[in-house]
């Protein structure tokens, strides 16, 4: 007996299973979302860099590839997309810098790829031109290419909002689900997780880093993939003037993995040194450190190791380079009917919108009934974001509510008001908070505002300040109450 | 329309009460502190252990005491506070934004403004420590105001990275209330604080300074479970097959403290490069007619006696501006660090009225010899970058030596500590 009976079962609350969770709840389907975390878009699409509507110009890019058609299809969806869930969304645009005319040459086959696709709005610039629009750039590079479609989101913020509406229109969430086995029937599964039994028709696989290990509980895993990570590392905003824009640079047959480029935000990130990894390894090392902090400089000499505020672990699943590693795992199956795996590897953000509407007719194609629900609601209302208000808003929401006008983080101006707002809408814990409206991220990183927070979602919740975690349950903040060590060692004493 | 007000202090720590009690003796009728926390005092409140007052008291008293005379004095001379409110926008023109629950949105329009921010410590990212990103590792500040304030323990066996005065007054705190303090990992040859915390709050207790060593890794998906440490090489980077393992479940930071000045910048108010405090004149004016700065936002100071007197002046000078509306430092020189000096404050003075330089070493010495241009020499047995230096210089004598355009100060030592 199944505890749940639904229709499509999505597994893993990443970007990509968040917009397909979204791209369903315009119809009268039965959605389920299932997250083993405690929290949404926390795995492999947190570990991002944010840049979207990129890779139509770059070398990797090849024609043939299903991954290079979901990111066409994609480009002209992520705008409109964020408008509607109000999520921030920059056209920042994007150098593809080359150092000398063997490499311009790589360039202009880019150039001509692109026009003969009809995509190309990219046009090849000297350094002068390209010193103009970005001061911060080397003086030893020839030119670069700009592609003005180049844009950044935070990747975090993308997938709750389309969670949110996706919830909002029906569809059913459940966190710290862990998908334990998969037992295939005649015309559906009965999955076991930690929560109970499931039965569905339809499974989406888009489990992320354990995408394999899932479709292998049911031998769909007629994909290679393996993990592979790089470091990111984080400037303070008041370096947000470095560069206007994405900036590489041609490195090697490989392509551009070096970058530094704004947050949507006002941080600049540099980094992306990929490396092949173990599995569940995100942990940055010195040495990465150091060549993403070299590298960096390579391409915007005035970047400053003071200057860096944070650095986490970017990691992804890629294909296997023998397979062709550019390319990307959207689709049935061919092993077991109605199990769709879901992953792309790089860039995922940006593709997401046209892989979950890819997604959507692999279903109806197959015979799942796909009406529209008329009472679909495209919309969704983010956070107020205090510190961008003009003043007059600002007044107003401080009157609606005081908490609006309780600064809590100083280094981004986040207010009580945001916070509670944020564990309102799902935050349970620090890094939930701190990926929702941002205290904490900022130049002291919590320092300030750590214990303030913890107290609130402590109030909030009505759980003790010793039972708040940074990112659930085996991550506790607070693991005594002062003299509780006391008393204990004198019981063992 | 904006409130006007003589003085407005942003930030009620040791700074900015010194400050507001200074411009009021002083003559400043409307003297406005604004804090952005529930109640005055900044970090004194959580900085139970004694030191404070020794010089400006003559009395050996802990922090909280320390606050509570400077709170008592603060209100006997009429400073008006308002709490819970944040500064988010100061203006070159001394326009302050401010904003709190009640009275929402605010602006104020001071004679003349007194920073008194502090400095904030360094985190994880700014210390670039490789590794995962579990939880239990936070700045040794942070974990004393959980231990002394919230009365919470982040953990039970700690590894504190840096030798910072918090890190090592925690080191002390957290083995007094039954934590086990395994190491004190400090990079530089020589401890980040002051003698009598590495004396008191270490060797008494046995707990280990590794010197010249620093965490290479941090362990744990979730929670701290561990760290390598490392010896560190000449540049200061870990060198391999030095690794040790500690475990532990709370890894502290005490390495480094930085003037929080992102109010100033906003303002356009210049910078000095080492300090990462404004650059000041003699009577602590920045480089904003009208907008003084005292105590840790300027630079970090070691001892709070200091931070009042300096802050005093700021608010002295605070109340003379709001008065006349200038206060400007005629003929100045600019006083710059020389060999083996970190930096000097004040970094512009008139040389015609007595002024006292505060200073540090870069490397620490034996036999030191402390150069003032041609002005004066003064010797002192032992320097080290964790002590502050302050030289009285007198009016009468700068103008005596003739002393035009820059003023250079270097430290000599005949050897090392």
């Amino acid at each position: 007996m199944a505890d749940l009976d639904t229709e499509v079962l999505i597994i893993g609350a990443g970007v990509l299973g968040a917009a397909t969770a979204r791209e369903l709840s315009r119809y009268k389907v039965d959605v389920t979302l299932v997250e083993k975390g405690v929290d949404i878009g926390w795995g492999i699409t947190k570990a991002n860099v944010g840049v979207v509507n990129q890779g139509r110009d770059t070398l990797e890019f090849r024609p043939e590839y299903h991954r290079s058609h979901l990111l066409w299809r994609s480009l002209s969806m992520m705008e409109p997309l964020c408008a509607e869930l109000d999520v921030p969304f920059k056209r920042v645009g994007g150098w593809l810098m080359c150092w000398d005319m063997q490499q311009k040459e790589k360039l202009d086959k880019c150039i001509k790829r692109t026009e003969s696709l009809g995509l190309g709005k990219d046009r090849f610039h000297w350094y002068p031109e390209l010193k103009e629009r970005e001061p911060h750039v080397t003086d030893k590079v020839l030119g670069g290419l700009f592609d003005p479609e180049i844009s950044v989101v935070n990747p975090v913020f993308l997938t709750q909002a389309l969670v949110e509406n996706a919830r909002s229109n029906g569809v059913r969430l459940m966190l710290e689900t862990e998908v334990l086995s998969i037992e295939p029937g005649h015309d559906h599964f009965t999955i076991q997780t930690n929560g109970g039994a499931i039965k569905t028709r339809y499974i989406v696989n888009a489990a992320g880093e354990r995408i394999d290990k899932v479709a292998a509980m049911v031998n769909a895993d007629d994909f290679v993939l393996f993990p592979i990570k790089g470091y990111v590392g984080v400037l303070d905003r008041k370096c947000g003037g470095l560069v206007n824009g994405l900036v590489s640079a041609i490195e090697d047959e490989l392509g551009t993995m070096n970058i530094v480029v704004p947050t949507v935000e006002g941080n600049v990130l540099f980094g992306i040194q990929l490396q092949i990894n173990r599995r569940g390894d995100h942990s940055t090392t010195e040495q990465m450190a150091r060549k993403a902090l070299d590298n960096a400089r390579s391409l915007v000499p005035d970047i400053s190791a003071n200057d860096v505020i944070n650095a986490f672990c970017g990691f992804l699943m890629f294909r296997n380079f023998e397979i062709g590693w550019h390319e990307c795992e959207v689709g049935m199956s061919s092993r077991v009917p109605r199990f769709i795996n879901m992953t792309i590897g790089y860039p995922g953000v940006s593709a997401s919108p046209g892989a979950a509407a890819e997604v959507v007719e692999i279903l109806q194609k197959d015979g799942l009934a796909m009406e529209p629900d008329p009472g679909f609601k495209p919309d969704r209302t983010g956070i107020p974001d205090f510190s961008k208000l003009p003043d007059t808003k600002k007044r107003a929401l401080i009157k609606k509510d005081p908490r609006y006008g309780h600064v809590i983080c100083r280094c981004e101006t986040v207010t009580e008001g945001e916070i509670v707002e944020a564990i309102n809408r799902g935050a349970t814990t620090l890094d939930g908070v701190k990926h929702r409206v941002r205290p904490g991220m900022g130049r002291c990183q919590g320092g300030f505002c750590g214990p303030r927070v913890t107290s609130i979602i402590a109030r909030e919740l009505d759980i003790r300040e010793t039972d708040v975690t940074k990112k659930g349950e085996a991550s506790r903040n607070l693991l005594y109450e002062t003299k509780e060590l006391l008393e204990k060692g004198a019981e063992d004493a | 329309m904006p409130e006007r007000v003589d003085v407005a202090v942003i930030g009620a720590g040791p700074a900015g009460l010194a400050a507001a009690i200074a411009a009021r003796n002083h003559g400043a009728e409307k003297v406005l502190i604004i804090e952005r926390a529930e109640k005055l005092g900044g970090l004194l409140p959580q900085c139970i252990h004694n030191g404070f007052g020794l010089l400006y008291f003559k009395e050996d008293m802990s922090g909280p005491e320390y606050e509570k005379a400077f709170v008592d004095m603060a209100a006997g001379a009429g400073v008006e506070t308002e709490l819970q409110t944040m500064v988010i926008d100061l203006g070159e023109d001394r326009e302050i934004t401010a904003v709190n629950r009640e009275r929402g949105l605010m602006r104020f329009k001071p004679g003349a403004v007194v920073l008194a921010m502090g400095c904030r410590e360094r985190a994880r990212g700014a210390v670039g420590i490789p590794g995962a990103r579990p939880a239990g590792i936070l700045t040794a500040g942070t974990c004393q105001r959980y231990v002394n304030i919230d009365g919470y323990m982040p953990g039970r066996r700690y590894v504190i990275l840096g030798s910072g005065d918090v890190g090592m007054i925690m080191a002390r705190r957290l083995t007094l209330e039954g934590a086990e303090v395994a190491a004190v990992v400090e990079v530089m040859p020589w401890a980040g604080g002051l003698i009598r915390n590495e004396v008191q709050c270490l060797h008494d207790f046995g707990i280990p300074l590794l010197l010249e060593h620093t965490v290479s890794f941090i362990h744990g998906e979730n929670r701290v479970e561990g760290v390598t440490v490392s010896r560190v090489g000449a540049d200061r980077r870990p060198v391999p097959g030095t690794e040790r393992y500690f475990p532990c479940d709370c890894l502290l930071l005490s390495a480094g403290l930085i003037p929080e000045n992102e109010l100033s910048i906003g303002a356009g108010i210049e910078l000095d490069e080492v300090t990462a405090g404004p650059v000041v004149d003699q009577n602590r004016q920045t480089s904003a007619p009208g907008i003084f700065a005292g105590g840790n936002v300027v630079h970090v100071h070691d001892l709070v006696d200091w931070v009042s007197w300096e802050s005093e002046l700021a608010g002295r000078s605070a109340a003379a501006f709001a008065d006349k509306g200038k206060l400007d430092v005629t003929g100045a020189i600019k006083v710059s660090p020389g060999k083996n000096v970190k930096y000097v404050v004040p970094q512009l003075i008139s040389g015609k009225d007595d002024v006292t330089l505060y200073m540090r070493v870069a490397q620490p010495g034996l036999g030191a010899v402390i150069k003032v241009g041609d002005v004066t020499r003064k010797r002192h047995r032992s320097v080290r970058p964790s002590e502050m230096i302050n030289i009285e210089l007198e009016g009468r004598v700068l103008k005596e030596a003739g002393v035009g355009g820059e003023l250079v100060v270097d430290c000599e030592t005949r050897g090392s500590d």
